[in-house]
Protein backbone atom coordinates (compact mmCIF):
# COMPACT_ATOMS: atom_id res chain seq x y z
CA UNK A 1 0.00 0.00 0.00
CA UNK A 2 1.38 3.27 -0.69
CA UNK A 3 2.52 5.14 2.12
CA UNK A 4 -0.46 6.97 3.97
CA UNK A 5 -0.77 10.90 2.48
CA UNK A 6 -0.26 13.41 5.08
CA UNK A 7 -3.83 14.71 5.18
CA UNK A 8 -4.90 11.28 6.71
CA UNK A 9 -2.31 11.78 9.62
CA UNK A 10 -2.84 15.17 10.12
CA UNK A 11 -6.94 14.97 10.42
CA UNK A 12 -5.97 11.64 12.78
CA UNK A 13 -3.60 13.83 15.31
CA UNK A 14 -6.07 17.04 14.66
CA UNK A 15 -8.95 14.62 16.27
CA UNK A 16 -7.06 13.70 19.11
CA UNK A 17 -5.56 17.08 20.04
CA UNK A 18 -8.88 18.71 19.51
CA UNK A 19 -11.12 16.73 19.74
CA UNK A 20 -15.68 17.16 18.73
CA UNK A 21 -17.27 17.48 21.54
CA UNK A 22 -19.51 13.93 21.93
CA UNK A 23 -17.56 12.44 19.05
CA UNK A 24 -14.00 10.23 19.67
CA UNK A 25 -12.05 8.57 16.66
CA UNK A 26 -8.55 6.66 16.70
CA UNK A 27 -7.31 4.35 13.72
CA UNK A 28 -6.87 1.08 14.41
CA UNK A 29 -3.76 -0.75 15.41
CA UNK A 30 -3.47 -2.48 11.96
CA UNK A 31 -4.66 -0.32 9.57
CA UNK A 32 -4.34 3.52 9.80
CA UNK A 33 -7.27 3.76 7.05
CA UNK A 34 -10.22 1.96 9.27
CA UNK A 35 -11.26 4.21 12.41
CA UNK A 36 -13.01 3.07 15.57
CA UNK A 37 -16.15 5.60 16.41
CA UNK A 38 -17.86 6.76 19.38
CA UNK A 39 -20.36 9.11 18.82
CA UNK A 40 -22.85 10.17 21.71
CA UNK A 41 -26.47 10.42 21.19
CA UNK A 42 -27.49 13.72 20.93
CA UNK A 43 -29.18 15.89 23.76
CA UNK A 44 -33.00 16.41 23.07
CA UNK A 45 -32.75 13.52 21.06
CA UNK A 46 -34.02 9.77 21.48
CA UNK A 47 -30.62 8.61 21.26
CA UNK A 48 -29.95 10.90 24.00
CA UNK A 49 -27.42 9.00 26.60
CA UNK A 50 -26.35 6.26 24.19
CA UNK A 51 -22.90 5.51 23.37
CA UNK A 52 -22.84 4.21 19.63
CA UNK A 53 -19.90 2.52 17.98
CA UNK A 54 -19.10 3.01 14.16
CA UNK A 55 -17.08 2.20 12.01
CA UNK A 56 -14.87 4.56 9.68
CA UNK A 57 -13.07 3.48 6.04
CA UNK A 58 -10.90 5.94 3.99
CA UNK A 59 -10.54 4.63 0.67
CA UNK A 60 -7.53 4.73 -1.37
CA UNK A 61 -8.21 8.07 -2.92
CA UNK A 62 -9.85 9.86 -0.06
CA UNK A 63 -10.29 12.38 -0.05
CA UNK A 64 -11.58 12.45 -3.43
CA UNK A 65 -14.08 9.57 -2.50
CA UNK A 66 -16.18 9.82 0.64
CA UNK A 67 -15.15 7.74 3.83
CA UNK A 68 -17.32 4.47 3.99
CA UNK A 69 -19.15 4.26 7.88
CA UNK A 70 -21.44 2.38 9.36
CA UNK A 71 -23.38 1.87 12.85
CA UNK A 72 -21.87 -1.33 14.59
CA UNK A 73 -24.46 -0.11 17.59
CA UNK A 74 -27.86 -1.20 16.77
CA UNK A 75 -29.85 1.89 16.28
CA UNK A 76 -33.59 2.44 15.62
CA UNK A 77 -33.45 5.15 13.10
CA UNK A 78 -35.57 5.60 9.69
CA UNK A 79 -32.07 6.75 7.96
CA UNK A 80 -29.86 3.69 9.36
CA UNK A 81 -31.07 0.22 8.02
CA UNK A 82 -30.41 -2.97 9.84
CA UNK A 83 -26.56 -3.57 8.63
CA UNK A 84 -26.12 0.33 10.25
CA UNK A 85 -25.54 1.68 6.66
CA UNK A 86 -25.99 5.45 6.62
CA UNK A 87 -28.42 7.59 3.91
CA UNK A 88 -26.54 10.81 4.06
CA UNK A 89 -26.09 12.76 1.02
CA UNK A 90 -22.59 13.89 2.18
CA UNK A 91 -21.53 10.35 1.98
CA UNK A 92 -22.70 9.97 -1.63
CA UNK A 93 -23.16 12.37 -4.12
CA UNK A 94 -22.32 15.79 -2.34
CA UNK A 95 -19.45 14.38 -0.84
CA UNK A 96 -16.45 16.85 -1.07
CA UNK A 97 -13.12 16.79 -0.18
CA UNK A 98 -13.14 19.76 1.93
CA UNK A 99 -14.87 17.96 4.07
CA UNK A 100 -13.17 15.68 6.73
CA UNK A 101 -13.24 12.90 9.47
CA UNK A 102 -14.74 15.29 11.84
CA UNK A 103 -17.39 17.14 10.00
CA UNK A 104 -18.65 13.80 8.60
CA UNK A 105 -18.97 12.27 12.09
CA UNK A 106 -20.32 15.77 13.08
CA UNK A 107 -23.54 15.54 10.17
CA UNK A 108 -24.06 12.13 11.01
CA UNK A 109 -24.94 13.01 14.72
CA UNK A 110 -26.71 15.97 13.34
CA UNK A 111 -28.99 13.02 11.66
CA UNK A 112 -29.21 11.35 14.90
CA UNK A 113 -31.36 14.72 16.17
CA UNK A 114 -32.86 15.30 13.12
CA UNK A 115 -34.19 11.77 11.38
CA UNK A 116 -35.77 12.33 7.71
CA UNK A 117 -38.28 9.96 7.42
CA UNK A 118 -39.17 11.30 4.00
CA UNK A 119 -35.76 9.76 2.64
CA UNK A 120 -36.25 6.33 4.96
CA UNK A 121 -33.35 3.81 4.91
CA UNK A 122 -34.85 1.50 7.03
CA UNK A 123 -38.50 1.47 5.71
CA UNK A 124 -40.31 0.20 8.50
CA UNK A 125 -38.96 2.44 10.74
CA UNK A 126 -39.65 5.00 8.37
CA UNK A 127 -43.42 4.20 7.77
CA UNK A 128 -43.66 3.82 11.68
CA UNK A 129 -42.31 7.35 12.23
CA UNK A 130 -44.28 8.65 9.56
CA UNK A 131 -47.72 7.23 11.21
CA UNK A 132 -46.71 7.26 14.85
CA UNK A 133 -44.25 9.32 15.78
CA UNK A 134 -44.09 9.04 19.38
CA UNK A 135 -44.03 5.54 19.27
CA UNK A 136 -41.39 5.50 16.52
CA UNK A 137 -39.36 7.85 19.40
CA UNK A 138 -39.95 5.21 22.12
CA UNK A 139 -38.48 2.70 19.73
CA UNK A 140 -35.48 4.55 19.57
CA UNK A 141 -35.06 5.21 23.28
CA UNK A 142 -35.90 1.38 24.13
CA UNK A 143 -33.27 0.61 21.47
CA UNK A 144 -30.89 3.38 22.40
CA UNK A 145 -31.21 1.93 26.19
CA UNK A 146 -31.11 -1.59 25.32
CA UNK A 147 -28.29 -1.53 23.22
CA UNK A 148 -26.12 1.37 23.45
CA UNK A 149 -25.46 1.77 26.90
CA UNK A 150 -21.92 1.79 28.41
CA UNK A 151 -21.19 -0.28 31.09
CA UNK B 1 16.13 73.01 14.11
CA UNK B 2 15.08 75.39 11.25
CA UNK B 3 11.82 75.95 10.55
CA UNK B 4 12.50 75.77 6.47
CA UNK B 5 12.10 72.46 4.90
CA UNK B 6 15.33 71.24 4.22
CA UNK B 7 15.59 70.97 0.54
CA UNK B 8 15.88 66.79 0.46
CA UNK B 9 12.71 65.96 2.28
CA UNK B 10 11.24 68.33 -0.17
CA UNK B 11 12.51 67.13 -3.43
CA UNK B 12 11.48 63.54 -1.97
CA UNK B 13 7.57 64.51 -1.52
CA UNK B 14 7.68 65.80 -4.57
CA UNK B 15 8.93 62.76 -6.67
CA UNK B 16 6.74 60.59 -4.19
CA UNK B 17 3.56 62.66 -5.29
CA UNK B 18 4.50 62.71 -8.97
CA UNK B 19 5.10 58.72 -8.97
CA UNK B 20 2.80 57.45 -6.43
CA UNK B 21 -0.09 60.02 -7.07
CA UNK B 22 -3.49 58.82 -5.59
CA UNK B 23 -1.33 55.46 -3.77
CA UNK B 24 0.24 57.99 -1.28
CA UNK B 25 -0.74 60.10 1.38
CA UNK B 26 0.89 62.83 2.98
CA UNK B 27 -0.13 64.60 6.33
CA UNK B 28 1.21 67.58 7.03
CA UNK B 29 1.60 69.36 10.22
CA UNK B 30 1.18 72.94 8.91
CA UNK B 31 2.98 73.13 5.83
CA UNK B 32 5.66 70.60 7.27
CA UNK B 33 4.92 67.16 5.65
CA UNK B 34 4.88 65.21 8.82
CA UNK B 35 3.60 61.60 8.07
CA UNK B 36 3.69 59.49 4.85
CA UNK B 37 1.35 56.62 3.96
CA UNK B 38 1.18 54.01 1.14
CA UNK B 39 -0.24 50.65 0.99
CA UNK B 40 2.06 48.30 -0.84
CA UNK B 41 1.45 45.31 -2.44
CA UNK B 42 3.50 41.95 -4.35
CA UNK B 43 5.25 43.65 -7.53
CA UNK B 44 2.64 40.90 -10.31
CA UNK B 45 2.65 43.22 -12.84
CA UNK B 46 -0.95 44.40 -13.53
CA UNK B 47 -1.92 41.24 -12.31
CA UNK B 48 -4.18 42.13 -9.22
CA UNK B 49 -5.77 38.85 -8.91
CA UNK B 50 -2.32 37.14 -8.02
CA UNK B 51 -1.93 39.71 -5.33
CA UNK B 52 -1.95 37.44 -2.09
CA UNK B 53 -0.60 40.02 0.48
CA UNK B 54 -0.45 43.23 1.36
CA UNK B 55 0.37 45.84 4.36
CA UNK B 56 0.99 49.73 4.60
CA UNK B 57 3.99 51.65 4.90
CA UNK B 58 3.75 54.10 7.76
CA UNK B 59 6.81 56.45 7.60
CA UNK B 60 6.95 59.20 10.77
CA UNK B 61 9.28 62.20 9.95
CA UNK B 62 11.14 63.00 13.13
CA UNK B 63 12.50 66.95 13.22
CA UNK B 64 16.12 65.82 12.02
CA UNK B 65 15.10 64.01 8.91
CA UNK B 66 16.82 62.93 7.05
CA UNK B 67 19.97 63.22 9.75
CA UNK B 68 17.93 60.90 11.45
CA UNK B 69 16.09 58.01 11.05
CA UNK B 70 12.29 58.15 10.36
CA UNK B 71 9.97 56.04 12.60
CA UNK B 72 8.93 53.11 10.32
CA UNK B 73 5.90 51.14 10.78
CA UNK B 74 3.69 49.10 8.84
CA UNK B 75 -0.38 48.94 9.59
CA UNK B 76 -3.12 46.46 8.81
CA UNK B 77 -0.84 43.38 6.98
CA UNK B 78 -2.63 40.80 4.91
CA UNK B 79 -1.37 37.02 4.41
CA UNK B 80 1.69 37.64 6.29
CA UNK B 81 2.61 35.94 9.47
CA UNK B 82 4.48 36.97 12.65
CA UNK B 83 7.67 35.51 11.19
CA UNK B 84 7.83 37.43 7.50
CA UNK B 85 6.63 40.61 9.45
CA UNK B 86 9.60 40.29 12.15
CA UNK B 87 12.03 39.37 9.08
CA UNK B 88 10.66 42.54 6.99
CA UNK B 89 11.41 44.67 10.20
CA UNK B 90 14.58 43.75 10.55
CA UNK B 91 15.45 44.45 7.22
CA UNK B 92 13.71 48.14 7.52
CA UNK B 93 15.97 48.69 10.63
CA UNK B 94 19.04 47.55 8.34
CA UNK B 95 18.04 50.10 5.51
CA UNK B 96 17.59 52.77 7.85
CA UNK B 97 20.75 52.54 9.49
CA UNK B 98 22.80 52.33 6.01
CA UNK B 99 20.95 55.50 4.75
CA UNK B 100 20.95 57.77 7.87
CA UNK B 101 21.76 61.49 5.75
CA UNK B 102 19.88 60.81 2.57
CA UNK B 103 15.87 60.41 1.84
CA UNK B 104 14.75 56.66 2.49
CA UNK B 105 11.11 56.59 1.69
CA UNK B 106 11.67 55.02 -1.75
CA UNK B 107 14.00 52.84 -0.72
CA UNK B 108 12.04 51.22 1.92
CA UNK B 109 9.11 50.53 -0.68
CA UNK B 110 11.30 49.10 -2.68
CA UNK B 111 12.71 46.69 -0.02
CA UNK B 112 8.77 46.13 1.34
CA UNK B 113 7.52 45.38 -2.06
CA UNK B 114 10.60 43.12 -2.93
CA UNK B 115 10.06 41.38 0.78
CA UNK B 116 6.18 40.91 -0.22
CA UNK B 117 6.53 39.38 -3.75
CA UNK B 118 8.88 36.68 -1.71
CA UNK B 119 6.37 36.46 0.49
CA UNK B 120 3.66 36.15 -1.78
CA UNK B 121 1.19 33.05 -0.70
CA UNK B 122 -2.02 33.11 0.79
CA UNK B 123 -1.83 32.39 4.47
CA UNK B 124 -4.31 29.04 5.91
CA UNK B 125 -4.53 25.92 4.27
CA UNK B 126 -5.59 24.27 0.82
CA UNK B 127 -9.04 23.09 2.28
CA UNK B 128 -8.65 19.29 -0.10
CA UNK B 129 -4.74 18.60 1.21
CA UNK B 130 -4.96 20.48 4.46
CA UNK B 131 -1.26 21.84 3.97
CA UNK B 132 -0.25 25.50 4.16
CA UNK B 133 1.39 27.25 0.70
CA UNK B 134 4.54 27.41 0.39
CA UNK B 135 7.23 28.95 -2.11
CA UNK B 136 7.48 26.29 -4.59
CA UNK B 137 3.42 25.57 -4.56
CA UNK B 138 1.29 26.51 -7.62
CA UNK B 139 -2.05 27.00 -6.17
CA UNK B 140 -5.20 29.26 -7.53
CA UNK B 141 -7.30 31.07 -6.69
CA UNK B 142 -11.56 30.26 -7.73
CA UNK B 143 -13.83 33.02 -8.63
CA UNK B 144 -15.37 32.68 -5.13
CA UNK B 145 -12.00 33.62 -3.60
CA UNK B 146 -11.27 30.26 -2.32
CA UNK B 147 -7.11 29.13 -2.87
CA UNK B 148 -6.07 25.66 -3.73
CA UNK B 149 -3.31 24.23 -4.69
CA UNK B 150 -3.60 23.47 -8.55
CA UNK B 151 -2.35 19.78 -8.24
CA UNK B 152 -5.06 19.21 -5.32
CA UNK B 153 -8.06 21.14 -7.31
CA UNK B 154 -7.37 19.59 -10.52
CA UNK B 155 -7.69 16.02 -8.74
CA UNK B 156 -10.86 16.76 -7.56
CA UNK B 157 -12.47 18.11 -10.62
CA UNK B 158 -11.03 14.90 -12.72
CA UNK B 159 -12.50 12.50 -9.56
CA UNK B 160 -15.67 14.39 -10.08
CA UNK B 161 -15.82 14.12 -13.89
CA UNK B 162 -15.60 10.40 -13.20
CA UNK B 163 -17.87 10.08 -10.49
CA UNK B 164 -20.08 11.53 -12.16
CA UNK B 165 -19.64 9.12 -15.61
CA UNK B 166 -20.04 6.23 -13.36
CA UNK B 167 -23.16 6.98 -11.86
CA UNK B 168 -24.17 8.32 -15.42
CA UNK B 169 -23.14 4.66 -16.79
CA UNK B 170 -25.08 3.22 -14.55
CA UNK B 171 -28.56 4.71 -15.20
CA UNK B 172 -31.20 3.90 -17.86
CA UNK B 173 -30.78 5.33 -21.13
CA UNK B 174 -33.78 7.43 -20.39
CA UNK B 175 -32.55 8.60 -17.33
CA UNK B 176 -28.98 9.56 -19.18
CA UNK B 177 -30.94 11.89 -21.61
CA UNK B 178 -32.16 13.94 -18.91
CA UNK B 179 -29.85 13.90 -16.53
CA UNK B 180 -27.81 17.56 -15.52
CA UNK B 181 -24.99 17.81 -17.44
CA UNK B 182 -21.21 17.52 -15.11
CA UNK B 183 -20.36 20.46 -13.45
CA UNK B 184 -16.94 21.65 -11.95
CA UNK B 185 -17.78 22.50 -7.97
CA UNK B 186 -15.61 24.42 -5.50
CA UNK B 187 -14.72 21.77 -2.90
CA UNK B 188 -15.71 24.35 0.00
CA UNK B 189 -18.86 26.61 -1.66
CA UNK B 190 -19.91 24.27 -3.92
CA UNK B 191 -20.77 27.23 -6.69
CA UNK B 192 -20.21 26.35 -10.18
CA UNK B 193 -16.47 27.07 -10.89
CA UNK B 194 -16.42 28.47 -14.69
CA UNK B 195 -12.95 29.59 -15.39
CA UNK B 196 -10.81 26.99 -14.32
CA UNK B 197 -9.12 24.64 -17.20
CA UNK B 198 -8.16 21.56 -15.74
CA UNK B 199 -5.26 20.21 -18.19
CA UNK B 200 -3.42 23.12 -17.04
CA UNK B 201 -3.91 22.68 -12.92
CA UNK B 202 -3.07 18.96 -13.66
CA UNK B 203 0.70 19.48 -14.42
CA UNK B 204 0.91 21.45 -11.29
CA UNK B 205 3.68 19.68 -8.86
CA UNK B 206 2.13 18.20 -5.44
CA UNK B 207 2.50 20.60 -2.68
CA UNK B 208 5.53 20.83 -1.06
CA UNK B 209 4.31 20.16 1.97
CA UNK B 210 3.14 16.41 1.06
CA UNK B 211 6.70 15.62 0.77
CA UNK B 212 7.86 16.64 4.11
CA UNK B 213 5.25 14.40 6.05
CA UNK B 214 6.05 12.59 9.21
CA UNK B 215 5.87 9.38 9.53
CA UNK B 216 2.13 8.05 11.17
CA UNK B 217 2.66 6.32 14.55
CA UNK B 218 -0.09 5.07 17.03
CA UNK B 219 0.73 7.85 20.66
CA UNK B 220 -0.08 6.25 23.95
CA UNK B 221 -3.24 8.18 23.69
CA UNK B 222 -4.74 6.60 20.64
CA UNK B 223 -3.70 3.10 22.03
CA UNK B 224 -6.02 3.61 25.51
CA UNK B 225 -8.87 5.04 23.20
CA UNK B 226 -8.84 2.01 21.34
CA UNK B 227 -8.58 0.05 24.81
CA UNK B 228 -12.08 2.60 25.69
CA UNK B 229 -13.45 1.57 22.48
CA UNK B 230 -12.53 -1.77 22.38
CA UNK B 231 -14.46 -2.09 26.39
CA UNK B 232 -17.61 -0.24 25.20
CA UNK B 233 -18.22 -3.04 22.15
CA UNK B 234 -17.39 -5.65 24.13
CA UNK B 235 -20.37 -5.05 26.61
CA UNK B 236 -22.58 -3.78 23.73
CA UNK B 237 -21.93 -7.11 21.77
CA UNK B 238 -22.73 -8.94 25.66
CA UNK B 239 -25.91 -6.98 25.39
CA UNK B 240 -27.16 -8.26 21.95
CA UNK B 241 -26.65 -4.47 20.56
CA UNK B 242 -23.92 -5.13 18.38
CA UNK B 243 -24.95 -5.41 14.49
CA UNK B 244 -24.54 -9.04 12.98
CA UNK B 245 -23.21 -10.41 16.26
CA UNK B 246 -25.20 -12.39 18.68
CA UNK B 247 -28.21 -11.34 17.41
CA UNK B 248 -29.80 -12.74 20.29
CA UNK B 249 -31.98 -9.80 20.53
CA UNK B 250 -35.55 -9.30 19.53
CA UNK B 251 -35.61 -8.32 15.64
CA UNK B 252 -37.30 -4.08 15.15
CA UNK B 253 -40.73 -4.25 16.28
CA UNK B 254 -41.27 -7.93 17.77
CA UNK B 255 -41.29 -7.09 21.11
CA UNK B 256 -44.46 -9.30 21.32
CA UNK B 257 -44.46 -11.48 24.37
CA UNK B 258 -44.70 -11.50 27.93
CA UNK B 259 -41.32 -13.42 28.34
CA UNK B 260 -39.43 -10.51 26.52
CA UNK B 261 -40.52 -8.25 29.11
CA UNK B 262 -39.60 -10.12 31.56
CA UNK B 263 -36.16 -10.80 29.85
CA UNK B 264 -36.21 -7.04 29.67
CA UNK B 265 -37.05 -6.51 33.07
CA UNK B 266 -34.37 -8.64 34.89
CA UNK B 267 -31.29 -7.51 32.12
CA UNK B 268 -32.23 -4.16 33.53
CA UNK B 269 -31.39 -5.26 37.12
CA UNK B 270 -34.93 -3.92 38.73
CA UNK B 271 -35.20 -6.08 41.83
CA UNK B 272 -37.64 -8.36 41.75
CA UNK B 273 -39.59 -6.77 38.87
CA UNK B 274 -41.53 -9.54 38.44
CA UNK B 275 -43.68 -9.37 35.44
CA UNK B 276 -46.92 -8.75 37.36
CA UNK B 277 -45.74 -6.68 39.34
CA UNK B 278 -43.91 -4.43 36.27
CA UNK B 279 -47.69 -4.70 35.26
CA UNK B 280 -48.98 -3.38 38.35
CA UNK B 281 -47.17 -0.59 39.02
CA UNK B 282 -47.01 0.43 35.15
CA UNK B 283 -50.73 0.55 35.30
CA UNK B 284 -51.16 2.83 38.70
CA UNK B 285 -49.04 5.09 36.59
CA UNK B 286 -50.95 4.26 33.22
CA UNK B 287 -53.90 5.71 35.33
CA UNK B 288 -52.42 9.08 36.30
CA UNK B 289 -51.04 10.28 33.19
CA UNK B 290 -53.71 9.12 30.56
CA UNK B 291 -56.43 10.48 32.54
CA UNK B 292 -57.82 11.88 29.29
CA UNK B 293 -58.29 8.31 27.82
CA UNK B 294 -60.13 5.22 29.35
CA UNK B 295 -58.35 3.12 27.13
CA UNK B 296 -54.89 1.56 28.04
CA UNK B 297 -54.19 0.86 24.54
CA UNK B 298 -54.95 4.25 23.31
CA UNK B 299 -51.95 4.59 21.27
CA UNK B 300 -52.24 3.05 18.04
CA UNK B 301 -49.54 0.22 16.78
CA UNK B 302 -49.38 -3.49 17.79
CA UNK B 303 -51.45 -4.10 20.49
CA UNK B 304 -49.60 -6.64 21.68
CA UNK B 305 -46.72 -5.03 21.98
CA UNK B 306 -48.38 -2.42 24.12
CA UNK B 307 -47.89 -4.61 27.62
CA UNK B 308 -44.81 -5.77 26.59
CA UNK B 309 -43.62 -2.23 26.28
CA UNK B 310 -45.03 -0.53 29.30
CA UNK B 311 -42.80 -1.80 31.82
CA UNK B 312 -39.40 -0.47 30.45
CA UNK B 313 -41.20 2.83 29.50
CA UNK B 314 -42.07 3.84 32.65
CA UNK B 315 -39.41 6.42 33.21
CA UNK B 316 -40.60 8.17 29.76
CA UNK B 317 -44.53 8.60 31.18
CA UNK B 318 -43.23 9.57 34.19
CA UNK B 319 -41.51 12.98 32.59
CA UNK B 320 -45.67 13.49 31.41
CA UNK B 321 -44.46 13.64 28.32
CA UNK B 322 -46.23 10.57 26.63
CA UNK B 323 -46.63 12.13 23.03
CA UNK B 324 -44.30 13.49 20.58
CA UNK B 325 -40.84 14.22 22.26
CA UNK B 326 -38.02 15.74 19.99
CA UNK B 327 -38.75 16.61 16.36
CA UNK B 328 -42.35 18.18 15.98
CA UNK B 329 -42.92 18.28 19.57
CA UNK B 330 -45.33 20.27 20.75
CA UNK B 331 -43.94 22.97 23.08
Amino acid sequence: MAALPRRIIKETQRLMQEPVPGISAVPSETNARYFHVIVTGPEDSPFEGGLFKLELFLPEDYPMSAPKVRFITKIYHPNIDRLGRICLDILKDKWSPALQIRTVLLSIQALLSAPNPDDPLANDVAELWKVNESEAIRNAKEWTRRYAMDN
Amino acid sequence: MSSIMDERVSDEIEALEAILMDDVTIKRVGDVPHIIETVLHPSTGNDVDRQYVCATLVVKLTPGYPDSSPEVTLRNPRGLDDEILANIHMQIREKLADCRGEPVVFELIELIRDCLTESNLPSGQCMICLFGFTKGDEFIRTQCYHYFHSHCLAAHLISGRRYYQEELELLPNWQQVTRAPFKEICPVCRITLTTIEVETLADAPPPVASFTAAPFFLTDEMKELQKKMAKLLAYQMSKGGVIGCGDSGPPPLTITTPEDNENNENSNGSPGASNEGAKASSGIINGRQNGNSSNDNSCPGSPAARPAYRGPYRGFNRRGKPGRRGRGAAR
